[in-house]
């Protein structure tokens, strides 16, 4: 797995997967949907899916010493690393904006979702849908990326919605107070979050290795 | 032990089926594959790879199922398909770095005594070279991790005449050294040259399988020429005049 790890960032990685990271820095933007910072992260790994397809990556990989299954084993690694990485970045930047940033005026008159716990949580929920829509589409067929990327799309913009929408519930609206409020709710709602994303991650590809198997390349 | 065994191989497509094809390839022997295009070899050399699921059959390398030790398996063996067709943008160098690693058994002498026969540079991507040079490419990094079986599809098209018998040269070296190799063409003048056994498939059906003298005498004597090609041509042609016409 550690070969074929290093070969996903020698050889099939873009560039560009790095440098949508930096949309973790949109998290300090207010007046912004923050949520598209999420979306960036996802957008920047589709290109690394993108460039190993046009390599013809999948018969250089599966032609290799191993089982074809840990090819997507290493698919979805590869998908978590830079998930997680842009989840890591995203947090450190909210517990900026919580603690320091939080007396700010632009934070306390923003009008759209501030960054609290409970945005890192609709942050997880859409890599669940990356990894559930868009890696489970690409593997029926291991070469079609557009469909996969637009039903993603599609659940993204949904859940961003959702999670701008949510604090304009009067109930609801102490989700968005910029140093956080109830903050015990909103950490269980990130864990429950963490653990949708680590099974929904985990079934995915599951499924993905029996599809994978399927195939005739 | 044979290094190879395919027992009942059937795989069916629109349009096309294999039917239960069986042969084996003994260990340090040249099994050539021939059959006219469309005939059912790459299917069935993607069969063996893993790369095609058959929906019948068995497949044993060095009496080991595919499926249960596909790892293990891959290992030994080597596969080139012509000319390299992936990250054709990357530097040779780094397609090799990245190709050495998965191999424990990689040797690097002869990885380099091939790079220096075929004047590859590994400073050029494969975008940079000729089909022709893609194809020893290929091949260079086939052969360069002492596997026991080397499966190759049409490894000498594109290939000019000296670099074919470069190629069968250096065929007979690895035989001598105890290498089996399992090579699919339709250049059938390459195998009269270097080929123990042949296995000749037609329409998805496998029509023989057996030693090459054997071979050609059995057919030499049922009048269907002397060479391969002739024997295809028997075989095979179809009066493409009569079809138009029709």
């Amino acid at each position: 797995m550690t070969n074929l790890l290093n070969k996903e960032f020698k050889l099939a990685a873009s560039p560009l997967s790095w440098f949508f990271l930096a949309a973790a820095g949109l998290t300090l933007v207010p007046g912004y949907p923050i949520l598209m910072s999420a979306f960036f992260v996802c957008l920047g790994i589709f290109f690394s899916f993108q460039n190993a397809r046009e390599a013809n990556d999948v018969l250089y990989t599966v032609l290799l010493p191993l089982p074809k299954r840990a090819f997507v084993r290493a698919k979805f690694a590869f998908t978590c690393f830079f998930q997680l990485l842009g989840f890591v970045l995203m947090a450190g930047l909210t517990a900026l904006r919580m603690t320091a940033l939080s007396g700010g005026s632009a934070y306390a008159a923003n009008a759209l979702m501030n960054a609290t716990p409970l945005f890192l949580a609709f942050v997880l929920l859409i890599f669940t849908a990356f990894n559930v829509l868009f890696l489970g589409g690409f593997f029926r067929t291991a070469y079609k990326l557009g469909m996969p990327f637009l039903a993603f799309a599609v659940a993204a913009a949904l859940l961003l919605i959702c999670g701008e929408a949510l604090h304009f519930i009067p109930a609801l609206r102490f989700f968005n107070e910029p140093a956080g409020a109830r903050l015990g709710l909103q950490f269980a709602l990130l864990g429950i979050a963490a653990a949708g994303y680590a099974l929904g991650t985990a079934l995915s590809c599951r499924v993905c290795m029996a599809r994978f198997e399927r195939i005739d390349l | 032990m044979n290094v190879l065994e395919v027992e009942g191989l059937c795989k069916a497509y629109p349009g096309f089926h294999l039917q239960s094809v069986s042969f084996s390839v003994a260990p340090g022997s040249i099994m050539g594959f021939i059959g006219r295009n469309g005939a059912g070899k790459t299917t069935t050399l993607k069969s063996l790879l893993h790369l095609v699921h058959p929906d019948a059959g068995a497949i044993r390398f060095f009496g080991l199922d595919l499926e249960a030790h596909e790892g293990e398996i891959k290992q030994r063996i080597g596969y080139a398909g012509g000319a390299v067709d992936f990250y054709r943008r990357k530097p040779i160098r780094a397609l090799a770095e990245v190709t050495r690693s998965f191999y424990p058994n990689w040797d690097e002498a002869a990885y380099r005594r091939y790079m220096d026969a075929f004047s590859l540079d590994e400073g050029k991507t494969p975008a940079q070279l000729s089909e022709g040079m893609r194809v020893k490419l290929s091949l260079a990094l086939a052969m360069s991790h002492r596997a026991e079986l080397l499966i190759l599809d049409e490894p000498t098209s594109g290939l000019d005449p000296v670099s074919r018998e470069e190629l069968l040269d250096a065929f007979t070296f690895l035989r001598s050294r105890g290498v089996a190799i399992l090579f699919s063409t339709h250049i059938t003048s390459d195998l009269e040259k270097c080929a123990d056994h042949i296995s000749y498939i037609s329409g998805g059906r496998l029509l023989a399988s057996e030693g090459m003298q054997a071979f050609l005498a059995r057919c030499a004597r049922e009048g269907m020429g002397e060479t391969l090609e002739e024997i295809m041509v028997h075989c095979e042609k179809e009066s493409l005049y009569d079809k138009l016409a029709e």
